[in-house]
C-alpha cells in the first residue's frame, strides 16, 4: 500500500508542481459562476435554477473528463517516454502497483476537484435562493431543491410478451401463408400490442393507472405529490396542444381530485416534454396505491409511454444529500475515464492515447446510431418507401458486435444524474451503488485487467539511440 | 579512500566468494520493428557470470550492447532469446529488486521534485519507514555534495548535480547489487573519484558492483573482472590482471637515486639485458590526480552555488567496524603533511557535515604511491602559482570542457 500512495502522491504533486490543479480549479470555478451570467432562461426562478443546475454540471462533467483522460494518458505515457518508468520498474514495485496508484492519483484528484465546484454550484443555488420573494422559493424547494422519488405502474412486459404469444398463434391459425418470418411478425405484433396499452383512444376514453407507492405510503400522510406526465399525440392540432383532464384517488372511498380541462403540449420526436400536476395529498388508498385515469376529450389518440408516460412524485429527502450522490454518479464516470485513459496509455504513446480515448468518448455518444442500427437488423439503409430493410454483407459480424457494445455502453450511460437533480428527482444509494458497481467496478475493472496486463507486458525501454 | 584502495592489482582483501549473484546464459536481443522484423542485434548469444563482492565492468564503445545487457538484466527489455538468472530469480521477479540498485545512463528523475522529495519516493517504493527515509536521504545528499540544494527541483539541476541524486537514488535501499550504467558521465573529476570510491567501499563491504562505461580509466580503476563487448557479441573475458599483465616486462620504481647508484644499477641489469631493452625516466603524474589537487586547494579559499564536493560515503553504506579504523588512519597519515584544510567553520558554517578535511584527504592521495616526495614537492610548488592560470591549463588539457 505504501507504494501504491507514493505512486499516487506523486501523480498529485506533478498536477499541483505543474500547475494543472490550479487551472482546473480556475476553470472549473469559471464555468460555475460565469455560466449563470450569461445563460438565457424563460424567466422563472425555477427555470433558472434548472438551466444553473444543467450547465453547470454539465460543464463540470465535461471539463473534467477532458482533463481527465488527458492527465491519465499523461500520466503513464510521459513516464514511459521520459524514461522515468525504467527507475520505478526497478524498485520492488510490480506493475500493477503503478498502474493502480496513478489511477488511484487521478481519481482522488478528480474528488477533490469535483467536491470544491460542486461545493460551489450548491452554495451558488442555496445563496440565489435564499435571495427570492418567500412564495418563489416555497416553490423551488418543492420542485427542483428537494429530492423526490418516483413511482411508476407494474411493469408490463410479461404481460405484454404473453399478449403477443396469443395474438401470434391466434393469427398463424387463421393465415393461409406458409412461410413467415416469425420474427418479424412478432416484432410487428409485439408494437400493436404495447401501442394498444399505451394508447387512450379519442372521445372521452379513459385508461387507468394503478400505482403502488410501496413504502413510501408510510411518510406521505398530509404531503401533496405530483404526477409527472409525458404523451405523444397520434395527430398535430393548430394550436399544438391537447386538452386532458386527470382525475387521482380512490374511487371506492370516494375520495377523488378532478382536474380541470388542461391544454398541455405533447412530445414530439424531437422534443421531450414533460408536465408536473400538483395533487392533494392524501389520495392513495390503504396498501398505497394510487389510481389515475386519463381523459382523452380530443377527436385523437393520445399515447402515454410505458416508460415515463405517467409517474407520482413524491418528497423522498432534502436536495442536499440527493446532489451529493448526483456527484458521486458523476465521479464515476470519471473514475472509468480515467482507468480508461490509462489502459489506452498502457500500450499507446501519449497522443495516439489521447485520441484513442476520446475516440471511445465519441463512441459512448454515437450509442443512437448504434441502437438504430440494431432495430433495422442492418448497417446498410433501408428503403424508407416500400419498407425494404438493408441488407449488408457485414451484418452477420456487425450487429452481434453491436449489440455487444450498446449493451456495455448502456452499462455505463444508463444514468442521468445532471437530469434527475434539475427536475428535483431522487437519487437513490441503490441507484447509486448500481452505478458504481456497473461503471467502476464491471467497465473500469475490464480496463483496468486490460490497462495492466498490457503494461506488464510491455518493454519499457526501447532500442537505444545512442 | 587512500590510493592503495585503488590500484585494482593491490590485494583488496574483497569478502568475494562462490555466490553467483547473476548469471546470464546464451543471451541475445533483437530488436523488432513494428512489423516484426529484426531491425538490429544488440546482444548477442552473451555469456557471463557475475559472483557476490566482485566489480564487474561492462566494456566497449558506443552501440556495443552494454546498456542492453544491463536493461534486460533489469527486467526493463526481454530476451529474445537465453537465460537471465539475477539472485537466483527471473529478472522481473519484483521481490529481488529490493536488493538492487540502479542507476541509468542518464538520470531519468522526476524534474518536479526536489532532492529530498525524489529520495523520499524511491525510499517509499522500498517500504521503508518515514524515519528510515529521513535517516539515508540526509546521509545521502551529503555524500553526493547536495545536502545544501534539497529544496530545488531536480529539473533545475545541471545534468552533473542530477547524476548525483541519480546516484543517491540507487543507492536508498543499501543494494546487494548496485548496476551502474556510465556512472561517471557528466561528473566533474572529483565526482567521478569520488564515484570511484563508492564503488570500492560498497565492493569492500561484500556488495556486487557492475559498472557500464566505455571510459577505459574509469574501468581500469575499480573494476575486479570486465567483459569487452564490441557488435554485441563478448571479445574479451576475465580479470583486470589476466587481461593487463605483460608477463615478460618488468617496471621498479625507486626514489631519486644519485647517478653512481644508478650507474650501478644499470651496469647490474646490463649484465643479463642487451641496452635497449632498458629504460630509465621520471613518471608522470596523471591529469586526475593533478586536477584534484588543484581544486582542494581551490576550496580552502572559496565556495561553490554548484555541486559541492560530497564529504564521506553515507553511514549506513559504510564499512563494518574492522576496516574503518585503519582507513582512516591511512588517510590522516597522507593528508595531513601536505593539504592544509580550510577552517571549517568560517567557510561552512551551514553544512558542518561536508567535511572538507576529510575531502581533500580523499583527493590527494591519488599519485602513485610510490613518489610521496615528489609529490609533495610539486604540489608545494604548485601552491603560489595563481589559480586561474591552472584552471586554463586545465581546460586546454580537457578539451575545452569546464
Amino acid at each position: 500500500m505504501q507504494r501504491i500512495f507514493a505512486i499516487a502522491g506523486l501523480t498529485w504533486k506533478a498536477a499541483l508542481r505543474f500547475k494543472l490543479f490550479l487551472v482546473i480549479t480556475a476553470l472549473l470555478l469559471i464555468a460555475v459562476i460565469g455560466l449563470p451570467l450569461v445563460i438565457k432562461d424563460d424567466g422563472t426562478a425555477e427555470g433558472f435554477t434548472q438551466i444553473i443546475l444543467t450547465y453547470t454540471l454539465s460543464a463540470i462533467t465535461a471539463l473534467l473528463g477532458l482533463s481527465t483522460i488527458w492527465l491519465s494518458c499523461g500520466t503513464l505515457a510521459r513516464d514511459i517516454e521520459e524514461c522515468q518508468i525504467q527507475v520505478v520498474v526497478t524498485k520492488p514495485i510490480a506493475r500493477w502497483q503503478i498502474w493502480i496508484g496513478k489511477w488511484l492519483g487521478i481519481v482522488t484528484l478528480n474528488a477533490v476537484l469535483l467536491l470544491i465546484s460542486g461545493a460551489f454550484v450548491f452554495g451558488l443555488l442555496e445563496y440565489r435562493a435564499s435571495k427570492l420573494p418567500a412564495a418563489v422559493q416555497q416553490k423551488l424547494h418543492t420542485d427542483i431543491l428537494v429530492a423526490r422519488g418516483a413511482a411508476k405502474e407494474a411493469d408490463m412486459t410479461a404481460m405484454i410478451d404473453e399478449e403477443t404469444a396469443r395474438e401470434f398463434t391466434a393469427r398463424m391459425a387463421q393465415s393461409s401463408v406458409e412461410k413467415v418470418d416469425e420474427a418479424e411478425v412478432k416484432k410487428i405484433i409485439r408494437a400493436q400490442v404495447k401501442a394498444a396499452v399505451e394508447q387512450v383512444p379519442p372521445g372521452y376514453f379513459s385508461r387507468p393507472w394503478q400505482i403502488d407507492l410501496g413504502f413510501a405510503k408510510n411518510s406521505l400522510a398530509d404531503k401533496p405529490l405530483q404526477l409527472r406526465i409525458k404523451f405523444n399525440g397520434a395527430e398535430r392540432t393548430l394550436s399544438g396542444t391537447f386538452t386532458l383532464m386527470l382525475q387521482a384517488g380512490d374511487p371506492k372511498s370516494g375520495k377523488v381530485w378532478r382536474s380541470e380541462p388542461m391544454s398541455l403540449a405533447p412530445s414530439t420526436e424531437s422534443e421531450q416534454v414533460f408536465h408536473e400536476i400538483p395533487i392533494p395529498a392524501n389520495l392513495f388508498d390503504s396498501s398505497g396505491v394510487l389510481t389515475i385515469i386519463a381523459y382523452n376529450p380530443n377527436n385523437t389518440a393520445l399515447s402515454f409511454p410505458l416508460e415515463d408516460g405517467m409517474e407520482v412524485l413524491y418528497p423522498d429527502g432534502g436536495f442536499a444529500p440527493n446532489f451529493a450522490r448526483g456527484l458521486g454518479i458523476i465521479f464515476c464516470w470519471l473514475a472509468l475515464m480515467a482507468a480508461l485513459g490509462l489502459m489506452a496509455a498502457s500500450f499507446l504513446s501519449f497522443p495516439v492515447a489521447a485520441f484513442f480515448s476520446l475516440t471511445m468518448l465519441v463512441v459512448v455518444f454515437s450509442s443512437g446510431t448504434l441502437a438504430d442500427a440494431i432495430d433495422s437488423g442492418s448497417v446498410a439503409a433501408g428503403n424508407e418507401e416500400t419498407g425494404v430493410a438493408g441488407h449488408s454483407v457485414m451484418d452477420v459480424v456487425l450487429i452481434p458486435a453491436f449489440k455487444a457494445l450498446l449493451s456495455v455502453i448502456r452499462l455505463v450511460q444508463n444514468f442521468s444524474p445532471v437530469d434527475a437533480l434539475s427536475t428535483g428527482r431522487c437519487i437513490t444509494w441503490t441507484e447509486l451503488g448500481l452505478a458504481f458497481t456497473q461503471i467502476v467496478l464491471v467497465i473500469g475493472g475490464i480496463f483496468a485487467v486490460m490497462g495492466i496486463y498490457f503494461f506488464s507486458r510491455r518493454e519499457l525501454a526501447t532500442a537505444q539511440t545512442q | 579512500m587512500p590510493v592503495a584502495e585503488l590500484n585494482p592489482q593491490s590485494p583488496v582483501g574483497n569478502p568475494k566468494s562462490d555466490e553467483v549473484v547473476i548469471s546470464v546464459r546464451g543471451l541475445t536481443k533483437v530488436f523488432k520493428d513494428f512489423w516484426n522484423r529484426p531491425k538490429a542485434r544488440a546482444v548477442d548469444g552473451v555469456d557471463f557470470e557475475v559472483r557476490k563482492g566482485e566489480i564487474f565492468g561492462l566494456l566497449g564503445p558506443n552501440g556495443s550492447g552494454k546498456s542492453t545487457t544491463i536493461k534486460l538484466l533489469l527486467g526493463l527489455l526481454n530476451p529474445t532469446k537465453g537465460h537471465i538468472e539475477v539472485f537466483g530469480h527471473s529478472p522481473r521477479h519484483v521481490q529481488t529488486k529490493a536488493r538492487i540498485g540502479y542507476l541509468p545512463e542518464e538520470s531519468y528523475l522526476y524534474r518536479y521534485l526536489n532532492s529530498r522529495e525524489t529520495l523520499d519516493f524511491f525510499g517509499n517504493l522500498f517500504h521503508l519507514d518515514k524515519a528510515d527515509r529521513n535517516n539515508r536521504a540526509e546521509q545521502l545528499l551529503d555524500m553526493v555534495g547536495l545536502g545544501k540544494t534539497q529544496t530545488r527541483a531536480v529539473g533545475e539541476f545541471s545534468k552533473g548535480m542530477q547524476r548525483r541524486i541519480g546516484l543517491a537514488q540507487a543507492l536508498i535501499n543499501d543494494p546487494d547489487l548496485v548496476i551502474l550504467d556510465e556512472p561517471t558521465a557528466g561528473l566533474d573529476p572529483i565526482g567521478c573519484r569520488e564515484v570511484k570510491d563508492l564503488i570500492i567501499a560498497l565492493a569492500k563491504r561484500g556488495k556486487t558492483v557492475i559498472l557500464s562505461s566505455h571510459l577505459l580509466s574509469d574501468v581500469e580503476d575499480v573494476c575486479d573482472r570486465v567483459v569487452i563487448y564490441y557488435g554485441g557479441k563478448i571479445q574479451a573475458n576475465g580479470t583486470l590482471k589476466e587481461l593487463l599483465a605483460k608477463p615478460d616486462t618488468l617496471r621498479i620504481s625507486t626514489p631519486v637515486l644519485p647517478r653512481e647508484t644508478l650507474e650501478k644499477v644499470l651496469a647490474l641489469i646490463r649484465h643479463d639485458v642487451t641496452t635497449g631493452e632498458v629504460r630509465v625516466d621520471n613518471p608522470t603524474q596523471n591529469l586526475e590526480s593533478y586536477f584534484l589537487d588543484v581544486v582542494a586547494k581551490a576550496r580552502a579559499a572559496g565556495e561553490t552555488s554548484g555541486a559541492q564536493s560530497g564529504a564521506r560515503v553515507a553511514e549506513y553504506l559504510r564499512a563494518g567496524g574492522e576496516e574503518k579504523p585503519a582507513t582512516e588512519r591511512v588517510l590522516e597519515k597522507l593528508s595531513l603533511p601536505q593539504a592544509a584544510p580550510a577552517p571549517k567553520a568560517s567557510t561552512e558554517p551551514a553544512a558542518p557535515k561536508v567535511d572538507d578535511g576529510k575531502l581533500s584527504a580523499l583527493a590527494q592521495p591519488a599519485a602513485p604511491a610510490p613518489q610521496p616526495d615528489k609529490l609533495t614537492s610539486k604540489t608545494e610548488t604548485a601552491k603560489p602559482v595563481d589559480l586561474s592560470k591552472a584552471d586554463e591549463k586545465l581546460s586546454s588539457l580537457l578539451g575545452g570542457k569546464k
